[in-house]
């Protein structure tokens, strides 16, 4: 009787054993639901997806910030060397001494505020840390510090490009627009990228605070947010470059 | 007869994005990882104010940022837990690739506007 209580036991384990990997077979988003396919590297496809969109970012970059170096390099030249044109394209009628301080140094530094530029680098380092955080609350499933880490970050992006509006809103009165110089467009352009960038990833961040109010955002997408993160640290890296070689360096 | 149930089986060839997880760093980490890059930040920009000329002050500067990059990167976005192909020696060597080649396009690309013909 023993014995054939054995037996059954292990024909349903193995029965049971057998449709766990019918299932797992036949329909699988019933048992591993939102979990990723993994590739060789460990990675799961989204995340190498996303690296390998942020690598194509990286020539986009790489591009912008050569073309402002190159730009530079000759605007200060020809500004230097007196070239009209230059310094007309520069001048507003009021900016004299602005100019004439650029002339002497030989160098667009004068133009920049860079205690201003330093404030905004380090409000970007804290929207970096406040979204690792927020991460890191979804993974352990505290949804309440998720969204209260999240809505830090979007409060910390939006501080940032508000910062960078009036940058620019304060260049453009010095008498540097979009196409009165090189430099002009050449600056514009790559932090106006940079702008652009940011803003993408705080709609990212607002979908994912209204996700997470609708109870949308468990643990089991923990990686949405990691992949938001991934988008939000590229552009704090590229500030980071954009800091030193646009600001810092003279 | 085998006890592997199938469960364990697709643990052998999925790892879970919770194993991904126990590899991340701890919150202490982030917080300090912070605390360096503010560090940093810092450091730069007193750097810039220093009456150095040239290489004195671009060479630094260009350490700083490359240091800042590195651990953002590393840290803040898991380079150094996620990719396991690329820890350590080899990790070094196609940062190392991918820097040089970014530099020898920028040199190119600038030798080719300063000696136009």
């Amino acid at each position: 009787m023993a014995e054939t209580t054995a037996t059954e036991d292990l024909d349903h384990e193995g029965a049971a054993a057998a449709e766990f990997a019918d299932q797992l077979n036949d329909t699988p988003s019933d048992f591993v639901h939102h979990e990723e396919h993994y590739t060789s590297l460990g990675l799961s496809n989204m995340k190498l997806a996303m690296w390998l969109f942020l690598g194509s970012e990286v020539l986009l970059f790489g591009a912008l910030i050569s073309t402002y170096l190159l730009s530079k390099t000759r605007f200060i030249t020809e500004l230097v060397a007196g070239n009209p044109y230059v310094i007309e394209g520069i001048s507003n009628g009021e900016n004299g001494a602005l100019v004439n301080e650029m002339i002497a140094e030989a160098s667009v530094e004068p133009l920049f505020d860079i205690p201003f530029t330093s404030l905004s680098s380090f409000i970007l380092l804290m929207s970096s840390l406040s979204m690792v955080l927020a991460h890191k609350s979804v993974t352990e499933g505290n949804y309440k510090n998720l969204r209260i880490w999240l809505s830090t970050t979007m409060l910390l992006g939006a501080t940032f490009m508000a910062g960078q509006v009036y940058e620019f809103t304060t260049f453009y009165r010095e008498g540097l627009t979009y196409d009165g110089s090189l430099l002009g467009t050449a600056f514009y352009t790559l932090t106006g990228f940079h702008g652009a960038h940011v803003t993408g990833g705080l709609i990212m961040l607002g979908s994912l605070i209204y996700l997470s109010f609708k109870n949308k955002m468990q643990m089991d997408r923990a990686e949405t947010v990691e992949l938001v993160g991934l988008y939000w640290h590229f552009v704090d890296i590229v500030w980071v470059l954009i800091f030193t070689i646009v600001y810092l360096i003279p | 007869m085998s006890t592997t149930t199938p469960q364990a089986v697709v643990d052998d060839h999925a790892p879970s994005h919770a194993d991904d997880h126990e590899h991340h760093p701890t919150v202490i980490t982030y917080w300090l990882t912070f605390v360096a890059l503010v560090i940093l930040t810092a450091v730069e920009v007193l750097w810039s104010y220093l009456p150095l000329d040239g290489v004195a002050l671009v060479v630094p500067l260009l350490v700083m940022m490359v240091v800042k990059f590195a651990i953002v990167g590393g840290v803040f976005m898991h380079l150094q837990t996620d990719f396991k192909i690329l820890n350590g020696y080899w990790f070094t060597l196609a940062f190392g690739i991918a820097i040089a080649l970014a530099v020898a396009v920028y040199i190119t690309v600038y030798a080719t506007f300063k000696f136009q013909i």
